[in-house]
């Protein structure tokens, strides 16, 4: 990076901090610092999203995209869905009885033990992820820039703090809009040129042939074995459950969208994104593929990730090395040879040809697979973690070798506010369930408002620090990524499954939901542990677990429920 | 003060049939609609997609 690139990022980093600290100063009342202002409905609608898109969401999709083409879209699919759900049924409930956190809403409708379940297990599975995502980006940055990984992890971790803790809920809504906007900005840019280097020859309905005929274009996968990771099945159904679990029981999204003026306001904001989501991954993920194509007519490296190339180097000898180099540049070179005569015969009209060269590029493309993969199983020999996945490196490589000075600092930039936005809603999310769930309910129940705003600042920063903590640690526990998204999807359905019961089962009282959440958090552990399937599914199995269960204990032992209709989904007409 | 007393209810007791502000969508039940008729009109977009190029 230059100097250039430096002072882009770092004055568009500190100057949206600066103004994020400035535009909030002074907030003293809890519900200001904690739910935010008066928030238009356009402003909750990017806050939702900037929380969502994490830096690895900008690194790894385009990288996604890349390697597996568009499949990974149908992750998106229950969205829409889940968010009209969301803005029938679970919005005013939490407006009408004007709670602080998704969790008081459980407290009001059933008991103060179901409350603390459900903060428990959102803090459990919020707080050990809560590292990552500063950690995921940074181990991607230093390894590209050299940059010293604790001291990047140490001051972005920083950073976020001050700011969060300065202006509370609405630092986070106001500074995410910029940070959105300077995100959207890198990424369009970075599109823009992009195209500009794809071949000139080169036009539209090629592009299109070309990543189809490798299979990159395959959005909707209609197969229905479970074991399939991306399917249309598994992303409308597991999917729903996913997103519902996501935006309805996670209070860093039900945080961002109950800082609304209004229940319209609240409302708007999610329908916009309900709008939006599948078309900004769709065009992330194309932004992906079109890297594939630039990369079949460009030089591309045997491993995107320098750390696997330095791994390579060290574990075999300089022959077999050069003879891995070698022999993939030699197959990189035959494919694109074909494909340039693929062009030719398209273009001239001979169809013959054409289909001729592209299977003959097809083969060259597998034989340089072949190598990478052989290449790929020597590191993997060597037990090291490093080789984590190449996709995550692909879109900053195109970035460092092809893009100018000053667009690098801007999505250098691009990728801190991204980890910025997610982090500080997280925080912020975890600061209002302790001081609302666990401090001003248990601890000090006649706490003041200054008492809590004072309490919730030292609740942010305790966060923060343990998020940072176990981003400094992180390199210590094997494919730790995988792990804490996993261990997000085992929570998230008997979370839900809280709220589903909460909303739809009015007969159902606290003890029999309190006891079936916990004998469903079981069962998913045990499925977990012995079934293969997608991750997708355990959001539904763990709260349609958690629904029949309360059911049963319900009915079994006729336990004692309180008149609940003002809580429940009845209460909204 | 105590910030247990907070103010309760607070929104408008029918929310489905409040308006919506927006010039065209001019009830919710019309927003949901407009929002299910462009995912499956994305969906069959990709489907398309999908079916055309591969």
């Amino acid at each position: 990076m230059s100097v250039l690139d430096f002072v882009v990022l770092i004055s568009s980093m500190l100057g949206i901090a600066i103004y994020g600290i400035w535009r909030t100063r002074g907030r003293r009342d809890l519900s200001a610092y904690l739910k935010g202002g008066h928030t238009p409905w356009f402003a909750i609608g990017l806050s939702v999203m900037a929380t969502q898109a994490s830096a690895i969401t900008f690194l790894s999709t385009p990288g996604q995209g890349y390697l597996g083409g568009l499949a990974f879209v149908q992750v998106y699919f229950g969205v829409p869905v889940a968010l009209i759900i969301i803005a029938i049924f679970f919005l005013p409930a939490f407006r009408r009885l004007n709670v602080f956190t998704a969790y008081e809403y459980l407290g009001r409708r059933f008991d103060s033990k179901t409350r603390l379940l459900g903060a428990a297990l959102f803090l459990l599975q919020r707080g050990l992820g809560a590292g990552l995502t500063i950690y995921a980006p940074a181990i991607v940055l230093t390894t590209v820039f050299g940059w010293p990984l604790n001291l990047t992890i140490i001051s972005s971790g920083l950073l976020v703090i001050i700011y969060t803790v300065a202006g509370g809920n609405d630092a986070v809504t106001v500074t995410q809009k910029y940070q959105l906007g300077v995100i959207f900005a890198g990424m369009l840019t970075a599109s823009c040129l992009l195209l500009a280097k794809l071949p000139a020859g080169l036009t539209c309905t090629d592009s299109l042939t070309l990543a189809g005929g490798f299979q990159k274009l395959n959005a909707v996968n209609f197969s229905t074995d479970v074991h399939e990771r991306y399917t249309l099945w598994s992303g409308l159904l597991g999917g729903t459950f996913l997103m519902l679990s996501y935006f309805g029981a996670d209070q860093s999204q039900v945080q961002r969208y109950l800082s609304g003026a209004s229940l319209r306001e609240d409302r708007l904001g999610l329908m916009f994104n309900a709008v939006c989501k599948i078309p900004m991954q769709f065009c992330i993920l194309l932004l992906g593929v079109l890297m594939f194509l630039f990369y079949q007519f460009a030089p591309a490296p045997l491993f995107f990730n320098p750390a696997a190339s330095q791994l390579l180097a060290h574990n075999v000898t300089g022959e077999k090395l050069r003879a891995y180099e070698n022999g993939f540049a030699a197959a990189h070179a035959r494919t694109r040879q074909q494909l340039e005569n693929w062009l030719q015969a398209r273009h001239s009209g001979n169809q013959i040809a054409a289909g001729k060269a592209f299977a003959a590029a097809a083969v060259a493309r597998q034989q340089g697979e072949k190598i990478r993969f052989a290449a790929h199983q020597e590191i993997l020999a060597s037990k090291s973690a490093t080789t984590a996945n190449d996709a995550d490196y692909v879109f900053i490589t195109f970035i460092l070798q092809q893009l100018p000075h000053g667009v690098i600092g801007m999505l250098v930039a691009a990728f801190f506010a991204a980890t910025f936005s997610s982090k500080a809603a997280e925080l912020n999310a975890l600061s209002s369930s302790t001081t609302i769930d666990i401090y001003r309910h248990l601890i000090r129940r006649d706490a003041s408002d200054a008492e809590c705003v004072a309490v919730s600042k030292r609740f942010t920063v305790f966060w923060g620090l343990v998020a940072i903590s176990f981003a400094l640690c992180a390199h210590l526990a094997e494919n730790l990524i995988q792990a804490v998204n996993i261990l997000g999807s085992i929570f998230y359905g008997v979370m839900l499954g809280l709220f589903v019961v909460a909303f739809f089962v009015r007969h159902v009282g606290g003890t029999a939901v309190f006891w079936a959440a916990l004998a469903a958090q079981a069962l998913v552990f045990v499925l977990y542990a012995r079934l293969a399937i997608s991750y997708l599914w355990y959001p539904l199995i763990g709260c349609a677990a958690c629904v029949v269960f309360s059911l049963l204990l319900q009915s079994m032992f006729l336990l004692g429920n309180r008149n609940t209709r003002e809580f429940t989904a009845d209460g909204n007409r | 003060m105590n910030c247990k007393k907070r103010p309760f209810p607070v929104d408008d007791p029918a929310p489905e049939s409040a308006a919506t502000g927006l010039p065209l969508l001019r009830s919710w039940k019309a927003v949901y609609l407009f929002v299910l008729a462009s995912f499956v009109l994305w969906v069959a977009l990709l489907i398309a997609l999908t079916k055309l190029f591969s």
